[in-house]
């Protein structure tokens, strides 16, 4: 696999990249509340839901994240990263049950770390659903190995 | 959401420090995860680096008060300072950090941190809430 990553010195800064579309379920939801263990009323009580600004269930903010950083990888080839150092976050608007979810990314900077083997990539993202409004953003920081000299 | 039981934002006092139970990372949970996130599996005994803070929201639904009425998670920055590993145990150890009352509702934010069975921090940063008041009408600020 190694040799098929891209390395700190071939990302470029202003690089963009769309992910495949997917759609989001019921099924997704139930999932991640059995895994989670967070059955707040917002994704579980279609009942009380109806009675609620968004008419429904909505998915977990952190489900979206989940889901986003998973059709980040299906959105380009794989960097030599490292490690994930952090993120700024953002959930701008409700994910629900049959929306379409995709990601848009863009290479925002690049900065040396002190080792000399490694960089620090930042990725912008944006989470757009089908009628292309954004629902989650953010920054994600990468450290990203550079290639050997 | 006066029908729901609940810690609202005016029984929340800032500087309130809590500590949740603690879980044991499993391979089911890993496997779980990597199917409903797509996620690739580069090193089988790594817990995926979002994985943690996911189960961290759980863990702190199972505190002895009522649970937050959180009508939005408006976002959170947050630092990954180790890689857990399958079979490691983590908790959490929040602070209430700071509360900024609205027309509707308040936004609250709370200070987290994801500690292993060592006591070593292996992520952190604070995570900011909508939550609704006691008093509030139904708000009309959409959710993550």
């Amino acid at each position: 696999m190694t040799g098929l990553r891209r390395y700190f010195e071939e990302i470029e800064v202003g690089e963009q990249y769309e992910s495949p579309g997917r759609t989001v379920t019921e099924t997704d939801i139930v999932l991640f509340a059995g895994l989670s263990g967070d059955y707040n009323v917002l994704h579980t009580d279609a009942e009380f839901m109806k009675t609620s600004i968004f008419g429904e269930r909505i998915a977990h903010g952190l489900l979206g994240l989940a889901i986003e950083d998973g059709l980040f990888t299906r959105a380009t080839q794989a960097y030599a990263t490292l490690a994930f150092v952090g993120l700024r976050w953002k959930f701008r608007g409700p994910i629900k049950i049959g929306d379409t979810i995709r990601v848009r990314a863009r290479v925002r900077a690049k900065r040396d770390l002190s080792g000399p083997d490694r960089g620090l990539v930042t990725v912008e993202r944006k989470v757009v659903n089908q009628r292309d409004e954004v629902v989650q953003e953010g920054e994600t920081d990468l450290m990203v190995e550079k290639k050997k000299a | 959401m006066s029908a729901v039981a609940g810690t609202y934002f005016e029984d929340i006092e800032v500087g309130t420090e809590e500590v949740t139970p603690a879980l044991t990372l499993t391979e089911a949970h890993v496997a779980v995860y990597r199917g409903l996130t797509g996620e690739p599996n580069d090193d089988p005994g790594a817990i995926p680096d979002l994985l943690p803070l996911c189960l961290s929201t759980g863990l702190g639904s199972r505190m002895a008060r009522p649970p937050l009425v959180v009508l939005a998670f408006m976002g959170f920055e947050w630092k990954i300072h180790r890689t857990l590993r399958v079979g490691d145990t983590i908790h959490s150890h929040s602070r209430a950090a700071v509360k900024r009352s609205m027309r509707e509702g308040g936004v609250f934010m709370e200070d987290h941190e994801i500690i292993d069975q060592h006591g070593e921090v292996v992520q952190s940063g604070r995570l900011a809430f909508l939550m609704a008041k006691r008093t509030a009408a139904r708000l009309s600020v959409p959710t993550g």
